[in-house]
């Protein structure tokens, strides 16, 4: 019962700086998936490419993209690049992470949305002689895109609280200031609760949000 | 280098294998107090399953690790890794068996009813051998998930894969390599598994399809 | 009775078919599909084709537009020729399937677009025309078809003859010479299938050049000009609807036909 105290007073005391590192994690998922859909789509074209070099890197970026654990690829961003000669800062390097992320597993639910677009629709555009890029365009990535949708939608949930890895590459998001605040009053686990009621607000709205669309969608298809 | 990095091969196994015990385990009570009659059972069933899930990996982690503790008993941090683990892995597997139990045609308790079944057959030789069959894409597919989850355990000091990978890539000068190298290690852990769960859920599909 | 020369003077001055094809051939894996299929369809008339499941009449249908390639053949459809031998060029393949509509089984309208959308996509993509040019063109051909509301509605909301209509409006509104259907009926109610037949025997009577594979024998005795018969990949008969429909020349054409009318 202390703790749920604990918890409150932290709440009302820690708001304003626990919610900029909210703010902050919410930057880096949307700035991951809008810079992300784009290669993305790309790269769901380029895995089923004819030409082979093309394909083979697709595969290997998506497979790479996918199969990597995040913190890795965090890691590998901020610790790693400087040695390579590039040093980003930490935002940057987060948001770069979690980009390659992010376009890894959109371009395997897009992939698959395409691939379940009837092949019936295609025909008949094909049949009224409209040109490939035609067809792809009003036909083949709308119909892939939706289809996609719910998919995409449980992935950007799982983003956002990957983004809580990015504390460990010194991105001052919501897990770091949680942290932060814990080490100076030593109630980690109200501030951590607290952190994990913050994430939880946006994330089960959003998960209830995308199981609706669902629905929604397999009603008018 | 590349031995020390391997040597938390045993260690990541060993966590990921537990954490989906233990996930699995938990998971089957959650299951069936989702599908209760009572509502009140399936509403905090439902706000537990949905806590689990959308509150992050690493805060559980903390919170088990940092804030639990029982007189001056505080969990180890490979004992708090797989505590929080498996508990985020029940929710998700919750939610795996409930919908694979809803795939199980409404028709098949009334079949067995029909033929005189108790309710514990009904359920052991009908209901979960068809609904195992029906999650186990989703339940491969979240193992794989959970062998890369793992790596958040090194976050609390366990000597895992990438634990040892940071330590490893701080000391040398071919930082970049040395983390490739170990997403390698990860990507070809998954590879098999991956293609058997694919297998698994094409064939699935083929028989479900629009 | 006319002179040789006379006789030779009218067949050269006489239309030329609007739809030819010679030579067909398809082999999927170890299975020919089609062997050497030829047909002529005069201009202006309807050829139904109709024979047992697995004869390859869809598929003959559809290699008229190249959905389905031929290995070989020679592909003719008012003045676009493609000899399959001599390869394909694209300008050729989107002109010779601007020529003809196509009419599917499954109608495969767009489902995330309007009806009327449906209809003026491809006339604005395929044919340049103005929207406002698209939509008349659509509302004229919508109210042709008896649908003249259904413009702003979703396909899944109509009934599956409506949806048909609609997929036939859309093939007329680029204006082709020929008009392929491909079972058009199959995936309908029998009540239902009679609305879309009416569109067709209407279509027929304007002077629409149509071929169409079928099983409805009926509207193959009553609307089309010519029968032809095929089994397995084969053409085995041909000719006015009266002779091969109640006196087919070969067994397997009896056959088949003593079989759709037992049912």
């Amino acid at each position: 019962m202390n703790v749920l105290i604990d918890v409150a007073t932290d709440l009302r005391d820690y708001l304003p700086e626990l919610l900029g590192g909210l703010r902050l994690s919410v930057i880096l998922t949307l700035s991951s998936l809008v810079l992300g859909l784009p290669i993305a789509l790309a790269l769901a074209f380029g895995v089923t490419a004819a030409h082979d070099v093309l394909r083979w890197a697709c595969v290997a970026v998506v497979e790479f993209g996918r199969g990597a654990p995040v913190l890795v690829v965090l890691q590998l961003a901020y610790f790693g690049l400087p040695d390579a000669g590039v040093t980003l800062s930490a935002q940057v390097a987060a948001t770069a992470a979690l980009t390659l992320m992010s376009a890894a597993y959109l371009a395997e639910y897009l992939r698959g949305g395409i691939a379940a677009v009837p092949p019936g629709e295609v025909e008949g555009c094909l049949a009224l002689g409209m040109s490939r890029r035609d067809t792809l365009r009003y036909v083949t990535v709308p119909q892939g895109v939706r289809i996609a949708l719910p998919s995409m939608m449980g992935f950007s949930v799982m983003l956002f609280q990957a983004t809580s890895l990015a504390y460990s590459v010194a991105v001052p998001e919501l897990m770091s200031r949680a942290y932060s605040i814990g080490s100076s009053n030593f109630r980690y686990l109200s501030m951590f609760i607290a952190a994990g009621l913050l994430y939880a607000v946006i994330a089960i709205p959003c998960t209830w949000a995308s199981v609706y669309l669902e629905k929604l969608l397999n009603r008018h298809a | 280098m590349i031995r020390t990095i391997l040597a938390g091969l045993p260690l990541t196994l060993l966590i990921t294998a537990t954490a989906m015990a233990l996930g699995t385990l938990l998971a089957v009570p959650l299951t069936l107090g989702l599908r209760a009659g009572a509502p009140p059972v399936r509403w905090v069933c439902r706000v537990v399953v949905d806590l689990f899930r959308g509150v992050p990996q690493l805060v559980w982690l903390f919170i088990i690790y940092y804030g639990v503790s029982a007189g001056d008993a505080r969990p180890t941090a490979l004992g708090a890794g797989v505590a929080a683990l498996g508990l985020v892995a029940s929710g998700y597997l919750a939610e795996i068996f409930r919908g694979a139990l809803k795939g199980v045609a409404a028709g098949q308790w009334e079949a067995a009813a029909a033929l005189g079944f108790s309710p514990a057959t009904t359920w052991a030789r009908i209901l979960t051998p068809q609904a195992a069959r029906v999650a186990l894409p989703a339940y491969t597919n979240y193992a794989i998930a959970l062998l890369k989850d793992s790596a958040i355990v090194s976050t609390i000091g366990v000597a895992e894969m990438v634990f040892r990978t940071g330590q490893v890539a701080r000391t040398s000068d071919m930082g970049v390599f040395v983390y490739v190298f170990t997403a390698v290690i990860y990507i070809a852990l998954s590879a098999p598994l991956g293609m058997l769960s694919r297998r698994s859920d094409i064939k699935l599909r083929e028989a479900v399809a629009r | 009775m006319p002179s040789d020369d006379a006789d030779l003077v009218h067949t050269v001055a006489a239309e030329p078919a609007a739809v030819r094809v010679s030579g067909l051939s398809k082999t999927f894996g170890a299975h020919q599909v089609l062997k050497s299929v030829s047909l002529d369809v005069p201009k202006g008339s309807v050829t139904a084709i109709i024979g047992p499941s697995g004869a390859g009449k869809s598929t003959a249908l559809r290699c008229m537009n190249l959905l389905e390639r031929p290995d070989s053949g020679v592909i003719q459809i008012g003045s676009h020729i493609i000899d399959i031998d001599h390869g394909v060029s694209t300008r050729n393949l989107a002109a010779l399937r601007r020529s003809a509509g196509m009419v599917f089984q499954n109608f495969n309208l767009f489902p995330h677009m309007t009806v009327l959308r449906n209809i003026t996509l491809p006339q604005q993509r395929v044919l340049g025309r103005s929207r406002d040019e698209a939509e008349a063109i659509a509302h004229q051909l919508l109210a042709r078809m008896g649908l003249p509301d259904k413009g702003s509605q979703y396909p899944n909301k109509c009934s599956g003859g409506q949806q048909q209509r609609v997929a036939i409006a859309r093939a007329l509104a680029l204006g082709p010479e020929v008009m392929l259907f491909d079972e058009p009926t199959s995936a309908l109610d029998p009540e239902v299938g009679a609305e879309v037949l009416e569109v067709m025997k209407e279509l027929a009577s304007e002077g629409m050049t149509m071929v169409v594979v079928t099983h409805e024998m009926g509207f193959a005795a009553r609307v089309s000009d010519q029968v032809v018969v095929m089994a397995d990949g084969g053409v085995i008969e041909k000719g006015a609807p009266q002779d091969v429909l109640h006196h087919p020349e070969h067994e397997r054409t009896a056959r088949f036909l003593h079989a759709v009318l037992e049912r």
